[in-house]
């Protein structure tokens, strides 16, 4: 579903990538864990098509990122770090609006209702407007959105950053159902613990390189902890 | 698809613009501005109207009920026209308060307009005029700045801009949704003060304003606002800032509506100088006394004139003609003849002149929308330095009707001896009456070819810009 291929990136001298394998299935979580600078959201922005690869493909749906960009970003939901919306506009508005550029006009106020209902958000909230809103509840809206839009793929950039254990045991939760529906998850993150809850499979990224793939399923929370630092301090 | 995501992006703009308190603050402005612009042209219009009716029904019945004198005398004495107030000059007045507004018919002499509205009122009144063209001309387009500055830089500052990159929108319909959400909450503003503006224009009287000229008013506005709205689009597409978009856009409008018009004015009248109506009445008076330049001195050409006048009645000349009451009549009528030569000789070079200048003015002003603008609103309006020519023109040629009427007066009627002939109020009442026509719309805009092209050419870039800036915005 996800796929990038020798994917590279430099920004002159600088390699901010330097030749990614990635393979990401329908209804997987693959979480990229690494340090500031280590490349993780360098390989998120390739695949949204935010910047043109120096070498390699990224592929969404067998399709080339830099080749398609308009079908690629119609199969994908993106959610940074702040979920930015418009704050004189209520969150149902807001829905309604990114959910209308994906191309689903036709999905009625009670459906969208329903949807950020279903992505955790508080009835009364609905119509209030986001400027209102706290970050988890943004989050919510951005789940809402890849929910509607009936992603094939979700490209998450530290998503649990600023949430308390509440809000960030909520977003799991989400993450959960979200998979359920067979989307593909790549989950940029420093977050070790929530690597570990959400992720069927984690990287270690480091100076632009994926230098380790493990499967969380055999590896306790310290171990993937001890795996991790290891990786950081050779 | 893509017609549902275009009405959803104009809808969120103009969501955004209208939710946030600065817009009505600003909107109200400007409509209080338009509705009181309107009221005090309206108020303007009517007097003026009403004013110069009075004027013209007085200065006739003063030419009908004068004394019994000789028909050349009276020539002499003269009557007074007064130029009607255009059915457009409550919305665009321009040249209309500067210039005169009566001029006195008499034998001999072609006057200038006199009696300028401005010259009666106190300097804070000429600073301060406030009229609908000024207000759509100056304040519009800042409106429009205000409200399209951050129309792309807010959603970077503000992060949505990743969010709309990722939706998968053709840059095309996003740059198509924000034109229409900005010219939306702007229609939100003007369509109400147009339909103020229609509505009190029928109730005030002046309803008989030609719809072709109203309706290429509001076309040419549209279009200049347009230049606005896709200029605001480009500049802050291409700004790293809002504020940087702000000072650019600020500083575009400082030097085109403030700067540029003076310039303008002042290039062309150095490039391509006129001269001034006393000049041009001396050199008249020259020509009268000693001869057109480079032609025959008075004295002969006036004989010339009047051989040919003789010979078209049938005579061989002057020592053939037997009735010297006759001879009498046609020498005043080939002296009138000799005195519209020189005065056409000397008016036809005087608007060669000051059609080059406004050519020269022209070209500089296609530089800057608001100086195309200002022209081309004045000569829709019918108020701009053309119209109040075809108006002095139109005196001018009755003028000569009806010093001609009051000559051939004496030629029929005065006998042998010529001055001792006296005419009364039946005269009086022959004498033919001034009824100006207005020009059409096309004679208007047959010398406004430079300002209309400039306009369009303007929108026709700015679009472009706007386009071309929108798709490249960067989002890392």
């Amino acid at each position: 579903m996800l796929q990038a291929v020798g994917l590279k990136k430099h920004y002159g001298e600088v390699v901010a990538l330097k030749g990614l394998d990635l393979k990401v299935e329908a209804g997987e979580v693959f979480c990229l864990l690494g340090a500031n600078g280590a490349g993780k959201t360098t390989t998120i922005q390739l695949f949204l098509g935010f910047v043109e690869p120096t070498a390699g493909k990224a592929l969404i749906a067998e399709r080339e990122v830099r080749l398609h960009p308009l079908e690629t970003k119609r199969e994908l939901a993106y959610i940074p770090e702040n979920v930015m919306l418009y704050p004189n506009l209520t969150g149902l508005e807001n829905l309604r609006f990114f959910v209308a550029l994906a191309g689903k006009a036709e999905l009625s106020d009670a459906e969208l209702s329903a949807t950020l209902e279903r992505a955790g958000l508080a009835r009364a909230a609905v119509d209030r407007r986001v400027g209102t809103y706290s970050k988890g509840m943004r989050q919510k809206v951005g789940i809402a959105l890849a929910m509607a839009k009936k992603a094939r793929v979700l490209l998450l950039d530290e998503p649990t950053s600023g949430l308390d254990p509440k809000a960030s045991n909520e977003f799991s939760e989400l993450l959960e159902e979200v998979k359920k529906d067979g989307v593909a998850v790549l989950m940029a993150t420093h977050d070790i613990f929530r690597s570990k809850e959400v992720g069927d499979r984690v990287g270690i990224m480091k100076h632009g390189e994926l230098v380790a793939t493990m499967s969380t399923a055999d590896l306790s929370h310290a171990d993937l902890e001890r795996v991790y630092l290891e990786h950081m301090h050779d | 698809m893509t017609e549902g995501a275009l009405g959803q992006i104009a809808k969120k703009e103009l969501r955004e613009i209208t939710r946030d308190g600065r817009f009505t603050i600003v909107a109200a402005a400007t409509l209080l501005l338009l509705v009181a612009a309107l009221a005090f042209g309206l108020r303007q219009s009517a007097a003026v109207r009403a004013e110069r009716a009075a004027a013209q029904a007085s200065a006739d019945e003063h030419f009908r009920e004068q004394d019994d004198k000789n028909p050349h005398v009276a020539a002499h004495y003269g009557t007074y026209v007064f130029k009607p107030s255009g059915a457009l000059t409550f919305v665009d007045p321009g040249v209309e308060p500067f210039v005169g507004s009566s001029v006195k018919l008499e034998a001999h002499r072609r006057n200038a307009l006199e009696g300028a509205r401005a010259q009666d009122s106190t300097s804070i009144a000429r600073v301060g005029r406030l009229s609908v063209a000024a207000v759509l001309q100056l304040l519009v387009p800042l409106l429009v700045i205000g409200l399209g500055f951050s129309a792309w830089t807010s959603e970077r500052e503000r992060g949505t801009l990743r969010m709309l990159a990722a939706s998968g929108v053709r840059p095309g319909v996003l740059f198509g949704g924000k034109v229409l959400g900005l010219a939306a909450a702007l229609a939100g503003v003007l369509v109400p003060a147009a339909l103020v503006i229609v509505g009190a224009a029928m109730l005030g009287g002046v309803g008989h304003a030609p719809a072709p000229r109203a309706l290429s008013i509001a076309a040419a506005y549209a279009a200049y606002f347009g230049v606005f709205v896709a200029l605001a689009l480009g500049v802050s597409a291409r700004s790293r800032s809002s504020r940087g978009a702000l000072v650019a856009l600020l500083g575009l409008w400082v030097v085109w509506s403030l700067a540029m018009p003076r310039a303008v004015l002042d290039v062309a009248a150095l490039a391509s100088p006129v001269p001034g109506s006393s000049e041009v009445q001396r050199a008249v008076a020259h020509s009268l006394e000693r001869g057109l330049p480079g032609g025959a001195p008075r004295e002969a050409r006036v004989e010339a004139i009047t051989e040919a006048m003789l010979e078209e009645q049938g005579f061989a000349g002057a020592e053939t003609l037997m009735d010297p009451a006759l001879l009498g009549a046609v020498e005043l009528q080939a002296e009138a003849r000799y005195e519209s030569e020189v005065i056409d000789f000397h008016f036809a070079e005087w608007e060669r002149q000051k059609a080059r200048q406004e050519r020269v003015a022209a070209w500089l002003g296609a530089l800057a929308p608001p100086v195309a603008m200002r022209s081309l609103s004045s000569a829709l309006a019918g108020t701009d330095e053309a119209h109040h020519r075809h108006f002095a023109d139109a005196a001018e040629a009755h003028r000569r009707a009806f010093v001609d009427m009051l000559n051939r007066e004496i030629a029929e009627h005065a006998g042998e001896d010529v001055w001792a002939y006296r005419a009364g109020r039946e005269t009086w009442a022959r004498a033919p009456a001034f009824r100006y026509e207005p020009p059409p719309l096309g004679w208007a805009l047959s010398s406004q070819g430079v300002n209309a092209g400039s306009l369009l050419l303007w929108l026709v870039f700015a679009s472009a810009f706007a386009w071309w800036s929108g798709k490249r915005v960067r989002v890392v």
